[in-house]
């Protein structure tokens, strides 16, 4: 799609005031204070860029994906700017021009194909054998994951053996009488780093009456190559997904992942697909599509009978930017942390701050990263919490790092784990 | 002088980890919030970020010997063109500058570096029951470098002036490159009437007579109390009559706030949870202090409101005080939601006049940009007669651009023949700097002497204020 046309590109440059409200609300900026990692700086770039006054250069490139894409920019913009969609939009057009920027391996090939993405990630981020570094050198990935290969490797090192998609069948009938007929979007991360998230899922939402599909030929949400310049290959993504899960006759698309549920929101299909033909389609299918979190609030409005002689642990919550900035999904998760006996919820100062993650930003920018993961983690310590929750397998991988680097002894975990663990003291519940 | 061996010394003074030279990163420091910039970005020959006073004595040293121009430059959320190298130079960046040195809460005053933000020191100071209270709409991206600089204030100015009262003294480093201390920098007390009041004379200065690297400033105790009335007015008249019968009822609030229908429309657009009501006008009333005071000038605000509103609602919960007030923060770049392909521009925004005249004025302008073809969102601290008027525009098409540009040429016009100022806190650098002749006549040329004094060169800051 021509760069110009895409809708922020097209509509939106000329609103930004230059007021520097974005520059307040920037983890990345409160870390760099440069204006060169500014929101506003990008969006100015951005209009450099389509009024031709500058190149479309790697070296654009690499300033704009300074970038985390947590969107706190656009939730905050007075103008109402998408911020991180024009960064997006921007990345996709210059990797374009330049062939050479090396990471088609990984987001053209690897993430479309889940059997190959699954190899990759076993031999990539697990084989202590071949190593993370040589085999990303080979891979030619070396220019986006400088320096700090090592470090990275730890971030990544606990690749679980099976991934979900080989432990789970494609049909898991409903237990009890069957209410609704679900599509489980099994992301990438949860699928190959957090199967045993996938697995509560499936258990919560099967006991409730849910009968869950698992689509086998369902591939990546295209969050990933959006943030790394490859919209055309995104929109291949979206374009398969929708024809895949439209095909059944699903009362709601689920997913755990906070990255997938916004990947395919309306608002993100309108930005990668807003005026083509598969638009329609898209909408359709973006209708059904609903965080775990608020299906199981709004929709199945789950009650937790309290349970006898249990012990209280304390839990606190990180909101992946994905759910709170991009789909404003903020109190449903914390509803149901409250909801579950035995659970005394206690929120932490800037909860809803990026965790620095951002997919593969930790590997590509670690110094950067590290900075904004040791501020949410003082901020996470402070609450005294055993347990840190959070609703997205790529933040899970973060917090995790971030509980190694500071010895601390609290367990990260995705809301639907508690909850299945507390199905699994109450086995008759909704049986 | 040559670029290349500009940034090539700059880097032997702070190192290479704290200069830009990269043309692309230079690109990034073309603009601020004006509109100004936005038709005619213009960039350095490199950027700095110096950490210390030493290291901004080097570079001002380096760069009088070699007769290069300095621009200081805190958040760039200045609306004039204020910050940026309209005929090159070296920007020097002081937003990461940003220590809180000592909180001296015995002596309620508290002692900064130019970077320190806004909001983060009011933050500071509220661990210990004070504020510093000037309360700029940009007060969370905006430095006290900034506020110094262009002597701000904001919505509460009505009861607690500008930046200007509570500064005891500053730290600067002159264009000659001399360190030097004025008022009270190096003492604590609170009241200083020795020497000539250099302080006075840097706040507001702009940037053109020096670097200001450090900055002692009075803190106020922190009111317990606060409300908000909003008073709703089917019309715009009735709103500043309103304000001088608050006034003359011997109630001083801590801010007075006016937003007009197009400003209400956008408001609801950005933050539909704020639910404010359609109407013509809005005031919003900020009372702040004891609480049975707050108490008793909130009843009173509401009565004399009442008679000409159509409705007051009066708010002590937080929440709701927190919306009201975030309501009217986020008008400034919230207008441009009025139109889908439009733009609000910061050009004209805040022109100052008398009480008496603030309903005159808020006609006019209206008038003038019918017949200029702008829609306008006008809002303002109206209760010391700051009136900020927003066009929205398309700055992509060239023909509102050239309408738009006469209208806040006349707009400027229209505070000087009210009897009022073209900027009420913005500033002047760039874009006021034409009107300077006809506001102060012969005094620009005492300005222009007393410059010489501490810029014998010209490289501080040039083509702004005067
Ligand atoms: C949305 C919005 C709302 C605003 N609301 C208000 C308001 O309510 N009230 C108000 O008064 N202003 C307001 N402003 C204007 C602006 O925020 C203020 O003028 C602010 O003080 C500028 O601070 P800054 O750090 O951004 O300075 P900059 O824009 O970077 O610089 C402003 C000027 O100060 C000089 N300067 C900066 N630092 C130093 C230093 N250390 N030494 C010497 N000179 C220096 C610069 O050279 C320049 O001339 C608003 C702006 C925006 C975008
Ligand atoms: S907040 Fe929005 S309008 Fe303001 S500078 Fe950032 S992108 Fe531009
Ligand atoms: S998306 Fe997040 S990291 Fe990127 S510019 Fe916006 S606020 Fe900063």
């Amino acid at each position: 799609m021509d760069f110009q046309k895409i809708p922020p590109v097209r509509d939106q440059l000329m609103k930004c005031v230059r007021c520097g409200k974005c520059r307040s609300v920037c983890p990345v900026f409160t870390e760099v204070k440069n204006e060169t990692a500014a929101p506003r700086g990008h969006v100015f770039m951005v209009q450099m860029l389509r009024d031709g006054k500058v190149q479309p250069s790697e070296e654009l490139y690499e300033r704009l994906s300074i970038c985390l894409m947590c969107e706190n920019c656009t939730v905050n913009c007075p103008s109402g700017i998408d911020v991180h969609e024009l960064n997006a939009a921007a990345r996709s057009y210059i990797y374009d021009q330049n062939p050479t920027l090396g990471k088609e391996v990984v987001f053209d090939t690897m993430w479309t194909r889940p059997g190959l993405l699954k190899g990759s990630t076993r031999l990539l981020w697990g084989t202590q054998r071949l190593g993370l570094q040589k085999l990303a050198r080979s891979l030619g990935l070396t220019r986006i994951l400088p320096g700090d290969l090592p470090k990275a490797e730890k971030i990544l090192n606990k690749v679980p053996f099976r991934s979900a998609r080989q432990r789970l069948p494609e049909v898991n009938p409903a237990r009890g009488q069957k209410k609704y007929t679900i599509g489980y979007f099994l992301g990438c991360g949860t699928d190959l780093l957090q199967p045993s998230v996938a697995l509560a899922t499936v258990d919560v939402l099967t006991r409730n009456g849910c009968e869950v599909i698992v689509p086998k030929d369902s591939r990546c949400c295209g969050l990933p190559q959006i943030a790394n310049g490859k919209m055309d290959t995104a929109r291949r993504l979206m374009a398969h997904n929708i024809k895949i899960y439209n095909s059944y006759d699903f009362d709601y698309i689920v997913t755990d992942c906070a990255s997938c549920s916004s990947a395919l929101s309306r608002k993100n299909l309108e930005f990668l697909l807003g005026g083509l033909k598969i638009e329609d389609q898209a909408f359709e299918f973006a209708e059904k599509v609903m965080d775990l979190s608020y299906f199981l609030i709004h929709v199945l409005d789950l009650q937790l009978p309290e349970l006898k002689d249990i012990e209280t642990v304390r839990v606190t919550y990180h909101d992946p930017c994905h759910l709170a900035n991009a789909q404003d999904i903020k109190e449903e998760p914390r509803e149901l942390l409250r909801r579950i006996p035995g659970i005394s919820f206690v929120d932490m100062e800037e909860a809803n701050t990026c965790c620095g993650g951002s997919g593969t930003y930790s590997l590509t920018h670690y110094d950067i990263s590290m900075k904004i993961l040791d501020r949410k983690m003082d901020h996470a310590m402070a609450t005294g919490a055993d347990l840190l929750a959070t609703s997205c397998p790529s933040c899970m991988m973060q917090l995790n790092y971030g509980i190694n680097r500071h010895h601390w002894q609290a367990k990260v975990v995705h809301p639907i784990q508690l909850l299945s663990e507390y199905y699994q003291r109450v086995p008759v519940i909704n049986q | 002088m040559d670029k290349d061996q500009i940034q090539q010394d700059l880097i032997k003074i702070v190192g290479k980890s704290r200069v830009l030279t990269h043309d692309l990163d230079l690109m990034y420091y073309s603009y601020d919030s004006s509109f100004l910039t936005k038709l005619e970005p213009k960039t350095p020959y490199a950027v700095v970020f110096p950490h210390s006073t030493q290291e901004v004595q080097r570079i001002v040293q380096y760069a009088y010997d070699h007769k290069i121009n300095l621009i200081p430059r805190g958040a760039g959320t200045g609306e004039t063109g204020g910050c940026i190298a309209i005929n090159g130079g070296i920007v020097l960046d002081l937003a990461s500058w940003d220590e809180i040195i000592e909180v001296d809460a015995e002596n309620m005053q508290v002692l900064v570096r130019p970077g320190v933000i806004h909001a983060h020191l009011n933050e500071e100071l509220a661990k210990y029951k004070l504020f510093f209270p000037p309360d700029p709409g940009s007060s969370k991206m905006c430095t006290i470098g900034g506020m110094v600089a262009n002597n701000a204030s904001g919505l509460r100015a009505v009861k607690y002036g500008c930046t200007e009262q509570y500064i005891l003294g500053l730290e600067m480093v002159t264009a000659t490159g001399d360190i030097i201390y004025t008022g009270g920098m190096k003492a604590r007390c609170i009241k200083n009437v020795s020497g000539l009041n250099l302080t006075k004379l840097m706040v507001g200065s702009e940037g053109v007579l020096g670097i200001i690297t450090g900055i002692r400033l009075r803190c106020w105790p922190k009111p317990e109390a606060r409300g908000i009335a909003m008073a709703v007015f089917d019309q715009l008249d009735d709103a500043p009559t309103t304000v001088l019968e608050v006034y003359q009822a011997g109630i001083l609030p801590s801010g007075i706030e006016i937003l007009d229908s197009s400003a209400i429309w956008a408001v609801n657009q950005f933050k539909p949870e704020i639910q404010l009501p359609d109407a013509e006008a809005i005031l919003l009333f900020e009372v702040d202090g004891n609480p049975p005071g707050v108490q008793y000038d909130g009843e009173m605000i509401k009565k004399i409101a009442g008679k000409r509103a159509r409705e007051v609602e009066w708010s002590t919960d937080p929440q709701r005080m927190a919306e009201l007030w975030e309501g009217r923060s986020v008008t400034a770049t919230a207008a441009a939601r009025i139109r889908d392909d439009g733009s609000r521009i910061f050009a004209g925004e805040d022109i100052s006049v008398p009480l008496s005249r603030v309903a005159d004025t808020l006609r006019s302008i209206r008038a003038l940009a019918d017949q200029y073809g702008v829609q306008v969102v006008n809002y303002g601290h109206i209760g010391d007669g700051n009136v900020h008027t927003a066009p929205v525009i398309n700055p992509e098409n060239p023909e509102e651009v050239e309408q738009v540009l006469k209208l806040v040429h006349e707009i400027h016009l229209l505070a000087i023949e009210m009897q009022g100022s073209t900027t009420g806190e913005h500033g002047v650098g760039v874009v006021r700097r034409p009107y300077a002749e006809l506001e102060h006549g012969k005094a620009v040329q005492y300005m222009q002497r007393i410059k010489t004094v501490f810029d014998p060169q010209g490289i501080m800051n040039p083509g702004k204020l005067f």
